[in-house]
C-alpha cells in the first residue's frame, strides 16, 4: 500500500510535469490568424471587403471628416446646447477655425482614412502575387480606391506620408502635398484601363471603384489643382468631367429628392456610393446627429437623436430669399426666433431641411418639449427655428433647421438605410461648369450657365439664372450640395473659407500652409501620429 | 514486484544519509499547564503534536500531558478567542503555555507560498491577520475585514454599492496595463477569486508584500499575494456555532444642490412640486447574516462544514443581494499519519439587484421642482405614469430603479484536494489538484413603458418598446502542482525546501444577446417573441478564450539557532499570453534576516530585534489571452458585393512575438521588534520597486501597422515606500486590558519611462458625456508621480462673470488651453489606529483609518456646479458655488480638491456571558457594531476615499464620478454562540 503510494506519486509527477507546451495556437478558439484564413474565395473577397467597409461610418457621421469638411464653413453648425455639445469645445473650435492637434476629428479621420490606405495595402500584398486575370483587375481596383483615400488624406492634411508597401516596417515620413498630388494622379490614371466601365446601377459594381469614380476623383483634383500645387489644371478637370458626362450613363433625376430617399438605389446620378443599411452596413447616422431627442418616438427610432447639427440661417435664407434665389413664391419658414411662416422661394430643394412645427407621428399633433429652456421664444412646441440664437453655450435644444436631405423613416435603427452618394453626376455638371468659368475667365459663359441652369430648373424648380456672378455660382453650389461635404473644398477653391461668416470671425492672414496658403486651409496631423512617429512632421502654422 | 520498490526506498535512504542526516525516534513524556493572560489555569484547551492527530485537552486546572516524538517535535497549543502557539519541545520535560490575545507572537505561524514559517523566521515583508483582528459588522466581502489593517495594503470601495468590488493594491501600482490586484491563494488554490470563501469562514490572511516573498508566484506574483487560510476542525467533540446578525444602514451625505425654491430663483423652470429625489430613492436597509458552523476531529479525521446566508438590501431601492454559501475541509491521516488527505469545498450562489447607478446622479440633477408622477401627456411621455423631460442623460431616478430590472445571479464553485506523503521523517511529496468554476448570468429589462436611454446596453427602452439583455459569462481554471518538500534539523541549523512543478490553465466563454420589442412586458424573458429578432435588429455575440501557465519553482530555508535566517527561491514559469520569442520568465529571489539583539545587544526587555533584507524579481501577465498575436476578425458592418451584403474580414490587432511579461525587481529591508515581554511589537519597512517592460496598449501609427494599437513593453516604473506597524500592550494587569496599535504607510510610484512609440503620456481620461466627452482630466506622464489630475488652473472670475484661467505664463486668460498638473489622485500616506480594552467581560474595539494628501476630481461639480445649467439639470451648490459665474461651465482645477479623510471606520462592543454552569452552551458572545460612524474631511462629495482607478482604467486614480453611490452608516447587533 505504501508502496504503491509512491509509485503513483512517483508516476504523476512524472507525467505531468512533462506538460511544458505554451504554444498560444493550442488554446485559440475565437479569433482568426493568418495561418487559419485567406484560403477560399469567400475568405478572400471577405478581404476585399475591408477595404470598403472602413467607409461606413465616414460620409454621413459626426465622427471623422464629414463634420469636417461641413461644420468647419458656413452651411452647417454644431452649437453647444447648454450641457450637451460642448464636448471640450472642439465643435466650436471646428467652427471658428481654432481646431488643433489634439482634437478628436482630425485624429479619427487621419485613422480611418490611413486604416483604409493600410488595408488596401495590405490586400494588395495578397493579390498581387495571385497574377490571374481577376486579381489584376481586383489589383488596380485597389490602387485607385487607395488613390482616393489618399485624396481625402491630400484635401484634409495636405503633407501625408506615402505608404504604398503593406511589408514597409519603417515609420513614414510627410511627403509634399505635391508629391501625394502626383501620386493619386498617376495611380488614378494608371489603373483606368482595368476598371469596369459600368453604369450607376451595375450591380456588380455598385458600391465599388470603376473607371468612373476614378474620373470623378481625377476631376475633383484637377478642379482644385491650383490649391494643392499652385498650378490649375481648368482643361484636365473639365476632361475628366466629360468623361463622365459623354459616357451617356449618367443623368440628372428629375425629382431631387429621390437622390436622397431611402430606397435610392437606381439613381441615374450616381457615381460612387457607399451602399449603406440600417442593420447589416451601418454607419449612416443622420437622425441621431441632428433630430431632438424626443423625435425619437416619431420616427420610433432604435436609439434616442442627439440634437446637435443644424444649418445656419444665412445659408437656410439663401434658398427662400426672392433676390438671391428667384423663383416661384409661397410660404416658408421664417428667420425670426418664432420660425413663423413668411412669403419666400420654394425651392424644392428645401427638402434639404426639417425646420417649423415638428409633429407626433400622426403629423397633425404638434410635439410637446418638456425640455425646453424658458427662453426659448417659441415655447415648448417642439419648433425649429432657423434662427440660432449662439453658437455657446446656450444655444436652445430646438434652434436650427435639421438636416432633413435624406429621408428619415420611421422605425430605423438610428442608422439609415439611405445610401450616400460620394460622387453624384450633378456635382460633375457643377465642376465642369465652374471650371469652364474659370478657364475662359467669365461667370457668364453660354455653357457654363446652361449647365447650372438645368440644374436650377429640375432640381429647384426655380428660375433659371440670367447672368451669373462667382457668388451666384457658389450659392447655386451651395443649395444643391448641401451637407454631401464638398463646402469646404468648394470655398478654399473660392477663397472665401477664411472670410468671416455665421459664428465665424474672419481668420488671420497667413501664408503658412502649403504652396502659401493660409495654414488654417489644411488640419493638422494628429499629436497622437506625431507622438507615436519621430519621422513625421507636423503642418506648418501648428 | 516487491524488489523495485525497495530498491526505490533504499535509493530514498541512500540519498538522505548522503545529505548527513540521521534519524532519531524517541519518545519522551511532556507534561505542562496551559494559562490565559492572568495566569489562570485554561481548561479545555487543545495541545496537539504538530502534523499528526496526538492530541489531548487540558484539565480543568490547565494541565496536560502529552507524549511526543522526540526534542525536535512541536506543540499546537489553541483555545477559542486567543492565539494559537506553536512551541519546539526541545529537551524540555515541562512546558507552560500562556495563552493571550496580544498581537505580538513570536511564534504565530506565517502562511508563505507552498509552506508556512514561524513569524520569528521570516526573512521577507510578510504580514498576518487572524480573525480576531479582522473588521467586524455587516462585511460580505473578504477585502473588507482587512480594510486598514496591513501597511501598504490600500483597499477602496467608494460609495455604498454592496455589488460593486473592492479596489485592492499592494504598495501603489507597479504595471501600466497588467492586473494590478493582488492575487489571492485560498488553502493553496492559486488565483482564485476573492470572495471564494465566505467571511466567517476565515482563520487568518497573509499578505505577501515584498517581490522576494511573491517570486515564488511568479508571473502573477507583482502585485502582491493574499494568501487566505479557511479554519479546520482539530481533535475533539463537535463544535457547533452560529454567528448571527442584523445591520441597519442608512444614507448620511448625498450630493449637494439646489433646494426648489433655490432652483426657481437661478432660472430653473418651476413644475409646481417639491420633491427630494434623494429620499425618494434610498431607504435604511436592514441586512442579516447567519453562519452556522460545526468543527471537529477524532481518529485521523478532521472535519469542519458551515453555511452561510447573507440578505444584504442596498440603500438604494430595488437593489441588493441575497447569498448562500456552503463551505467545508476535510483532513484524513493515515498510514500512521504519514499521509495526510485533505478535500475543500466552496459553493457560493449569489442573487443580486445591482440597480442603475445614473439613478443617483439623476437624483441630483432632476428638476427638484417636478413631482415623481404624472398624467399631463407633456411629462408622461411613455404614459407609465412617472414624470419624464428629455434632455440629454436625464430621466426620473424613481422610475429608473422601480420600472428596469438589472440582475445578476453569480455561482462559484471551488473544489480542492491535497494528498501528501512523509516519505521518510521531513521528507514529504505532496499533489494538488483543484479547479474553479465561475458562472456570472445577467439579465436586464427596460420595460415598454420604460424612458431611461443610458447604461451599458448601448440601447434606449424609450420607443424600444421592452429591451432586454442577457449574458452569461463562464470561467474555468485547474491547478495541478506536486512539490517535494524536506525539513531538517541539524544541531543549532535547520533546512526547510521545497520544490515543485505547478501547471495551471484557464478557459472563459460566455455569450451575450439584446433585442427589443415585445408585445406585452410578460414576455420579455423570452426572446422568440421580441421582433427585434424578426427584424434583424436583435444583437448576439459570444467568446471563448483560454490560457496555460506553467512553471518550476523551488526555494530553500535556512534558519541558524533562530538567530541567522537565509532563503532563496526560483521559480520559471512560461504562459501562452507571452509571445512566442519570450516565453519562459525566470523569476528569482533572496532574502535574510539576524536577530541583533541575541548577538550583540544581549539585553532582556528584547525578545527579538530582527533585521532583515530581500531581492526578489516577480512578473506580471498580460492583461488577457492572444494579444500577442496578428489577429483578423469581422468588420461589424458587411462588403456589398454583386447585389448582397457578404462578410468583410479585416486586421483586429498587431502582432508582438516579443511581448513579455513586466518585470518587477524590488528590494526590501526591514526591522521586526518585539520587547518588554512582547508589550510593544512592531515592524518597520523601507522598499524600493522598479517595474520594467510595463505593458501596455500603445498606439502605433498606422501605416506601417495594419491596425493602431499593438500591446508591446514600454517602460519603466519606479515605486519607494515606508511602512510602519507598531503595537503595544498598554495595560495588562487585572481585569482590564488595552492595546493600541498603529499603522502608516506611504509610497511614491514615477512612471520613470515610456518607449517611444507610447508617447510622452498614457491613461488619459476624460469628463465624459453629456458635452464634456473630449476634456481630459488625468495623464500619467513620463518622469512624473503616477496620479496626476490634468486641466485648466482656475483663477478667479472677472467682472462678467466669465471663467479666468492661467494662461501658463502667469497671466489670466479667458481661454482654457492651458493645461498642467492640478492634483494628484493618490495620497501622501494612509494609516490606521486601532484600540481594544477588555475590562471583565466586556470588550471594546475601534478603529480609525485615514488617507491623507490625496485629491479627486469631484464630477458633480464639473458638470453642474453653474447656474448657466439651469435649463436642462438642477444645480450643484457645494461651499465652491458662485452665483456671478455666467460663463459655460467649463471644467479647471477648481473642480479638483482635497479629499484627506480621518473615519471612524469601524467600532464595536462586545459582552461575553459566562456560561461555566450551562450544559450545552460554551460561550456566548453579544455586541454591536458601527461602520463609517464618522468621517472628517474637506471633502464636498459624497466620500472621499481614494479612487485607486477610473472604471478599468488603473492609471487614472482620483476621478470622483457621478455613478458613485450615497456615503452611509451602518449600525449591526450581533450575537456568536458556541455549543
Amino acid at each position: 500500500m505504501k508502496f504503491s503510494f509512491i509509485k503513483y506519486t512517483a508516476a504523476v509527477l512524472v507525467l505531468f510535469a512533462s506538460c511544458t507546451n505554451l504554444d498560444e495556437k493550442e488554446v485559440l478558439y475565437d479569433q482568426v490568424t493568418q495561418d487559419n484564413f485567406f484560403k477560399t474565395d469567400a475568405e478572400y473577397l471577405a478581404a476585399l471587403g475591408a477595404a470598403y467597409t472602413n467607409l461606413y461610418g465616414t460620409f454621413g457621421s459626426a465622427d471623422n471628416f464629414w463634420p469636417m469638411q461641413e461644420v468647419t464653413t458656413d452651411e452647417m453648425v454644431v452649437p453647444t446646447r447648454g450641457a450637451d455639445w460642448g464636448d471640450g469645445g472642439h465643435w466650436v473650435r471646428l467652427k471658428l477655425h481654432t481646431y488643433n492637434a489634439d482634437d478628436p476629428r482630425p485624429s479619427n479621420s487621419w485613422n480611418v482614412l490611413f486604416a483604409g490606405v493600410n488595408t488596401c495595402n495590405r490586400v494588395l500584398s495578397i493579390f498581387e502575387p495571385i497574377g490571374t486575370d481577376q486579381s489584376k483587375i481586383y489589383v488596380a481596383e485597389l490602387k485607385a480606391l487607395r488613390a482616393i483615400y489618399y485624396y481625402w488624406l491630400l484635401d484634409l492634411f495636405g503633407n501625408v506620408p506615402l505608404s504604398t508597401d503593406f511589408n514597409e516596417t519603417e515609420p513614414p515620413s510627410n511627403a509634399t502635398r505635391k508629391e501625394v498630388y502626383d501620386f493619386v494622379e498617376k495611380e488614378l490614371i494608371d489603373n483606368l484601363p482595368l476598371l469596369a466601365k459600368t453604369g450607376p446601377n451595375d450591380p456588380l459594381t455598385y458600391g465599388r471603384v470603376n473607371y468612373y469614380t476614378a474620373y470623378a476623383c481625377l476631376a475633383n483634383l484637377y478642379m482644385n489643382a491650383q490649391v494643392y500645387t499652385g498650378t490649375p489644371q481648368w482643361d484636365k478637370a473639365i476632361a475628366a468631367c466629360d468623361e463622365i458626362i459623354n459616357s451617356g450613363l449618367f443623368s440628372l433625376m428629375p425629382n431631387y429628392s429621390d437622390n436622397f430617399k431611402r430606397d435610392n438605389r437606381g439613381s441615374t446620378e450616381f457615381i460612387w456610393v457607399i451602399p449603406y443599411d440600417g442593420i447589416k452596413a451601418t454607419g449612416f447616422k443622420m437622425p441621431l446627429i441632428t433630430l431632438n431627442p424626443i423625435q425619437q418616438g416619431v420616427y420610433n427610432l432604435g436609439l434616442q437623436p442627439w440634437g446637435g447639427f443644424a444649418t445656419v440661417q444665412e445659408f437656410y435664407q439663401s434658398y427662400i430669399d426672392p433676390t438671391q434665389n428667384p423663383g416661384p413664391q409661397g410660404t416658408v419658414i421664417g428667420l425670426d426666433p418664432l420660425a413663423k411662416p413668411i412669403p419666400g422661394t420654394l425651392d424644392k430643394r428645401l427638402s434639404n431641411f426639417i425646420a417649423g412645427p415638428q409633429y407626433q407621428s400622426d403629423g397633425v399633433t404638434q410635439i410637446q418639449d418638456g425640455a425646453a429652456e424658458a427662453s426659448d421664444p417659441d415655447g415648448k412646441l417642439l419648433t425649429f427655428s432657423p434662427y440660432i440664437n449662439e453658437l455657446e453655450p446656450g444655444a436652445w435644444h430646438q434652434a436650427g433647421a435639421r438636416i432633413g436631405k435624406w429621408e428619415i423613416y420611421k422605425g430605423g435603427t438610428g442608422d439609415l438605410d439611405n445610401d450616400y452618394c460620394i460622387y453624384r453626376y450633378t456635382d460633375i455638371l457643377l465642376l465642369k461648369a465652374e471650371a469652364l468659368c474659370r478657364k475662359n475667365n467669365n461667370w457668364n459663359d453660354g455653357v457654363a450657365m446652361a449647365m447650372v441652369n438645368q440644374v436650377r430648373t429640375l432640381h429647384g424648380g426655380v428660375d433659371p439664372y440670367t447672368s451669373m456672378t462667382e457668388d451666384k455660382f457658389l450659392a447655386e453650389r451651395g443649395r444643391e450640395m448641401f451637407a454631401e461635404a464638398t463646402r469646404r473644398s468648394d470655398l478654399i477653391r473660392f477663397g472665401r473659407y477664411n472670410d468671416a461668416y455665421r459664428f465665424h470671425p474672419a481668420d488671420p492672414a497667413d501664408n503658412a500652409g502649403p504652396n502659401d496658403i493660409n495654414h488654417l486651409n489644411v488640419f493638422p496631423i494628429p499629436a497622437t501620429q506625431i507622438n507615436a512617429n519621430h519621422n513625421l512632421k507636423q503642418n506648418d502654422g501648428y | 514486484m516487491v524488489n523495485p520498490l525497495r530498491k526505490f526506498k533504499k535509493s530514498w535512504l541512500v540519498l538522505m544519509m548522503f545529505l548527513g542526516m540521521h534519524f532519531s525516534y524517541a519518545q519522551k513524556s511532556i507534561t505542562g499547564k496551559v494559562t490565559d493572560e492572568k495566569g489562570a489555569g485554561l481548561p479545555n484547551a487543545s495541545v496537539l503534536v504538530k502534523g499528526t492527530s496526538n492530541g489531548v485537552t487540558t484539565g480543568t486546572d490547565g494541565g496536560f500531558t502529552i507524549s511526543v516524538p522526540g526534542s525536535d517535535a512541536v506543540l499546537v497549543v489553541s483555545y477559542v478567542g486567543l492565539r494559537t502557539q506553536e512551541i519546539t519541545v526541545g529537551t524540555n520535560a515541562t512546558i507552560n503555555v500562556q495563552l493571550s490575545s496580544s498581537s505580538a507572537q513570536l511564534n504565530d505561524v506565517v502562511v508563505v507560498g507552498y509552506g508556512t514559517q514561524r513569524k520569528r523566521e521570516t526573512t521577507a515583508a510578510v504580514a498576518t491577520v487572524s480573525a480576531e483582528q479582522f473588521n467586524k459588522g455587516n462585511i460580505s466581502n473578504t477585502a473588507q475585514l482587512l480594510q486598514g489593517k496591513v501597511t501598504g495594503l490600500s483597499i477602496s470601495r467608494p460609495g455604498s454599492d454592496p455589488n460593486a468590488s473592492f479596489a485592492i493594491r499592494l504598495r501603489g501600482l507597479s504595471t501600466l496595463g497588467a492586473n494590478a490586484s493582488p492575487l489571492i491563494v485560498v488553502d493553496g488554490q492559486i488565483g482564485v477569486d476573492i470572495n471564494t470563501v465566505d467571511p466567517n469562514d476565515i482563520q487568518s490572511i497573509d499578505v505577501l508584500k515584498d517581490a522576494a516573498s511573491a517570486a515564488i508566484y511568479g508571473t502573477r506574483g507583482s502585485a502582491g499575494v493574499i494568501i487566505i487560510t479557511t479554519k479546520r476542525g482539530s481533535k475533539g467533540a463537535t463544535t457547533v456555532s452560529y454567528n448571527g446578525s442584523v445591520s441597519a444602514e442608512s444614507p448620511v451625505k448625498f450630493t449637494e444642490h439646489f433646494s426648489g425654491p433655490e432652483y426657481v430663483k437661478a432660472g430653473g423652470a418651476d413644475l409646481g412640486s417639491n420633491t427630494d429625489w434623494n429620499d425618494e430613492i434610498t431607504r435604511t436597509a436592514i441586512s442579516t447574516i447567519q453562519n452556522l458552523s460545526l468543527s471537529g476531529g477524532s481518529g485521523g479525521t478532521f472535519y469542519t462544514g458551515s453555511v452561510n446566508y447573507r440578505n444584504n438590501p442596498g440603500v438604494a431601492i430595488k437593489t441588493g443581494f441575497t447569498q448562500l454559501n456552503l463551505h467545508f475541509g476535510l483532513t484524513q491521516r493515515a498510514l500512521k499519519d504519514k499521509l495526510v488527505l485533505t478535500l475543500d469545498g466552496n459553493m457560493t450562489k449569489r442573487d443580486a439587484d445591482l440597480g442603475w447607478n445614473d439613478a443617483f446622479k439623476y437624483a441630483t440633477i432632476f428638476n427638484p421642482t417636478a413631482p415623481v408622477h404624472s398624467d399631463n401627456p407633456t411629462y408622461n411621455i411613455t404614459g407609465s405614469g412617472f414624470f419624464e423631460q428629455n434632455f440629454i442623460d436625464y430621466a426620473n431616478p424613481v422610475a429608473v430603479l422601480e420600472q428596469n430590472v438589472n440582475s445578476r445571479i453569480t455561482k462559484r464553485s471551488n473544489i480542492n484536494g491535497s494528498a501528501t506523503y512523509e516519505i521518510i521523517h521531513g521528507l514529504k511529496a505532496s499533489v494538488r489538484y483543484a479547479q474553479e468554476n465561475i458562472s456570472n448570468y445577467n439579465w436586464a429589462y427596460l420595460p415598454i413603458t420604460g424612458f431611461y436611454v443610458r447604461g451599458f446596453l448601448g440601447v434606449s427602452g424609450f420607443a424600444r418598446h421592452g429591451y432586454a439583455w442577457k449574458r452569461d459569462d463562464e470561467s474555468f481554471n485547474q491547478l495541478f502542482e506536486s512539490t517535494v518538500s524536506y525539513d531538517k534539523r541539524f544541531e543549532k541549523l535547520s533546512l526547510s525546501a521545497v520544490a515543485g512543478y505547478s501547471y495551471q490553465d484557464f478557459l472563459n466563454n460566455g455569450f451575450l444577446t439584446q433585442g427589443g420589442n415585445f408585445l406585452t412586458d410578460a414576455v420579455g424573458e423570452d426572446f422568440n417573441s421580441s421582433l427585434d429578432f424578426k427584424n434583424g435588429l436583435g444583437y448576439s455575440d459570444s467568446y471563448k478564450n483560454g490560457s496555460r501557465l506553467v512553471a518550476f519553482f523551488g526555494r530553500a530555508n535556512l534558519n541558524y539557532n533562530d538567530v541567522a535566517f537565509l532563503s532563496a527561491s526560483l521559480r520559471r514559469e512560461g504562459s501562452t499570453q507571452f509571445g512566442e520569442n519570450n516565453k519562459w520568465g525566470m523569476f528569482p529571489a533572496v532574502s535574510a534576516g539576524l536577530d541583533v539583539n541575541k548577538i550583540l545587544l544581549h539585553s532582556n526587555s528584547i525578545t527579538n530585534l530582527k533585521l532583515r533584507a530581500s531581492y526578489g524579481i516577480t512578473g506580471a501577465l498580460p492583461p488577457s489571452p492572444y494579444l500577442s498575436l496578428q489577429l483578423y476578425g469581422p468588420s461589424s458592418s458587411l462588403f456589398y458585393y454583386n447585389g448582397n451584403y457578404v462578410p468583410s474580414y479585416g486586421p483586429t490587432q498587431n502582432a508582438n512575438p516579443d511581448l513579455k511579461w513586466e518585470k518587477k525587481a524590488e528590494f526590501d529591508i526591514g526591522v521586526d521588534f518585539a520587547a518588554f515581554s512582547n508589550r510593544l511589537s512592531g515592524t518597520i519597512d523601507y522598499y524600493s520597486r522598479k517595474t520594467s517592460d510595463l505593458i501596455f496598449n500603445v498606439t502605433v501609427p498606422v501605416p506601417p501597422y495594419p491596425t493602431s494599437t499593438q500591446y508591446r513593453n514600454v517602460g519603466i516604473l519606479i515605486n519607494s515606500g515606508i511602512e510602519l506597524l507598531v503595537n503595544y500592550d498598554m495595560i495588562k494587569n487585572g481585569q482590564l486590558t488595552w492595546t493600541t496599535g498603529i499603522n502608516f504607510s506611504t509610497y511614491k510610484a514615477v512612471l520613470d519611462s515610456l518607449d517611444d512609440l507610447a508617447g510622452s503620456y498614457v491613461g488619459a481620461t476624460n469628463l465624459g458625456t453629456p458635452g464634456q466627452e473630449q476634456t481630459q482630466i488625468t495623464r500619467a506622464v513620463e518622469g512624473e508621480k503616477i496620479g496626476i489630475l490634468w486641466g485648466p488652473v482656475f483663477r478667479g472670475v472677472n467682472k462678467n462673470g466669465q471663467y479666468l484661467f492661467d494662461n501658463g505664463s502667469g497671466d489670466t486668460t479667458q481661454d482654457a488651453s492651458y493645461k498642467t498638473i492640478v492634483g494628484y489622485g493618490l495620497p501622501k500616506f494612509e494609516f490606521g489606529f486601532t484600540n481594544t480594552f477588555r475590562y471583565s467581560n466586556f470588550d471594546l474595539n475601534f478603529f480609525i483609518r485615514g488617507s491623507i494628501g490625496h485629491e479627486l476630481i469631484n464630477t458633480y461639480r464639473a458638470f453642474y456646479e453653474n447656474a448657466t445649467v439651469v435649463n436642462s439639470y438642477n444645480v450643484v451648490s457645494t461651499k465652491y458655488y458662485d452665483p456671478l459665474l455666467k460663463d459655460a461651465q467649463e471644467y479647471s482645477s477648481l473642480d479638483v480638491e482635497k479629499a484627506s479623510f480621518v473615519k471612524l471606520d469601524n467600532a464595536t462592543l462586545g459582552y461575553t456571558f459566562n456560561m461555566a454552569k450551562s450544559q450545552y452552551i460554551k460561550s456566548i458572545r453579544a455586541y454591536v457594531n458601527g461602520q463609517n460612524l464618522f468621517v472628517i474631511t474637506d471633502y464636498t462629495g459624497v466620500d472621499p476615499e481614494v479612487r485607486y482607478q477610473d472604471g478599468t482604467n488603473i492609471l487614472a486614480p482620483g476621478v470622483d464620478r457621478r455613478e458613485t453611490w450615497v456615503r452611509t452608516r451602518t449600525f449591526t447587533f450581533g450575537l456568536n454562540v458556541t455549543f
